[in-house]
C-alpha cells in the first residue's frame, strides 16, 4: 500500500509541523524593543515617552510600563536612547490575556 | 459531545472543545473594522504557498455562518459597531475571536473620538496578536494559540535586553 494512502487513514495526526523550517526573513522583521535597565534613566525614559507615536510606553514612578500590545515596532525609542534599547528579536507574541502584553521594566540609570 | 452554542463557556472549554468539534479543520472570516489594510495584506500573505496556511487545517470563508474564528482587524470604528456585532451573532458557537494588530489592541487610536480604539470593547476578544502589521508568521502563531496548538510563549517575555553591562 503507496505510503501517502496509509497517511490519509489516520486521524487526529499532525502530518505538518509549525513552522515547517525556519524562515531566513525572519531575522530582518522590525521587533518590539528590548530595555537594559542599567542604561535607562528618568529623563531618557519621559524623552522616549513623548517620542512613542502610540500608547505603548508609560512611566509609573521608578518602573517603564511597556505595552507590548501597542507598540508598533517603529524604533523612534532606540533612536532617543540607543544605548538603553535594542530590537528583542521577538515577533511572535500572540496571548490569550491583554494583560500578559503588558510588561514592567525597571529604571536602573542613574540620573546625570 | 454536545452541539449548540454555550456561550457561557470559558476560553479554555472552549479550546478543548475546538480540538475535539473541529478536529484539524477550522474556518476564518476576516473582519475589517477600520484598518489602514496593511494587516489584511498580510492575512492574505498567509494563503500563498510560501505560508501555505490549508496545510495546517485553517481556510477562510466569506460567510460569518460559516467562521469558528474571527479574525479582527482595525480600531472598530463607531460606525462599524452594528456590523461587527451582526457578524459575530451569526457565527455558530463554538467561536474565537482573534484581535489583530496594533490598532485592534488598542495602541494606536485610543484618543480618536471615531472609533472605540479597540476590539474589546464591541466584541469578546479570546487572542491578541500584536503586531504592526503583524508577519504572517505571528499571525500563524496566534491561530495556533487561538485553537490551542501551540503554547503562548509571551508571558515568559520580559523585553529586558540581556546582557545588561555590556552596552556598545
Amino acid at each position: 500500500m503507496p505510503l501517502w494512502f496509509a497517511r490519509g487513514l489516520r486521524r487526529g495526526v499532525v502530518t505538518t509541523k509549525y513552522p515547517a523550517r525556519s524562515d531566513p526573513s525572519a531575522a530582518s522583521l522590525p521587533t518590539p524593543p528590548a530595555f537594559r535597565p542599567g542604561q535607562l534613566t528618568v529623563r531618557a525614559v519621559d524623552r522616549m515617552i513623548a517620542e512613542c507615536p502610540g500608547t505603548a510606553l508609560s512611566r509609573v514612578a521608578d518602573t517603564l510600563v511597556f505595552d507590548v500590545g501597542s507598540c508598533t515596532a517603529c524604533g523612534r525609542c532606540a533612536r532617543v536612547a540607543p544605548q538603553a534599547v535594542t530590537p528583542s528579536g521577538e515577533f511572535e507574541l500572540a496571548a490569550t490575556a491583554r494583560s500578559a502584553l503588558i510588561k514592567t521594566i525597571p529604571i536602573r540609570g542613574e540620573q546625570r | 459531545m454536545k452541539p449548540g452554542p454555550d456561550e457561557t463557556a470559558t476560553a479554555e472549554e472552549l479550546r478543548k472543545r475546538i480540538a475535539v468539534q473541529f478536529g484539524r479543520s477550522l474556518h476564518i472570516r476576516t473582519l475589517d473594522t477600520g484598518s489602514c489594510a496593511v494587516c489584511e495584506q498580510e492575512i492574505r500573505l498567509l494563503t500563498a504557498p510560501h505560508y501555505d496556511l490549508h496545510r495546517l487545517g485553517f481556510f477562510f470563508t466569506p460567510a460569518p455562518r460559516h467562521a469558528d474564528l474571527l479574525l479582527v482587524t482595525g480600531p472598530m470604528v463607531r460606525a462599524f459597531e452594528v456590523a461587527a456585532r451582526k457578524t459575530y451573532e451569526a457565527m455558530p458557537g463554538p467561536k474565537v475571536v482573534v484581535a489583530t494588530g496594533a490598532c485592534a489592541l488598542g495602541g494606536v487610536y485610543q484618543s480618536d473620538p471615531f472609533v472605540y480604539g479597540e476590539v474589546d470593547a464591541v466584541l469578546p476578544v479570546d487572542v491578541w496578536i500584536p503586531g504592526c502589521p503583524p508577519s504572517p508568521l505571528a499571525l500563524l502563531q496566534g491561530l495556533g494559540v487561538a485553537v490551542g496548538r501551540l503554547a503562548e510563549k509571551t508571558p515568559g517575555l520580559t523585553f529586558v535586553a540581556d546582557g545588561d553591562g555590556d552596552a556598545t
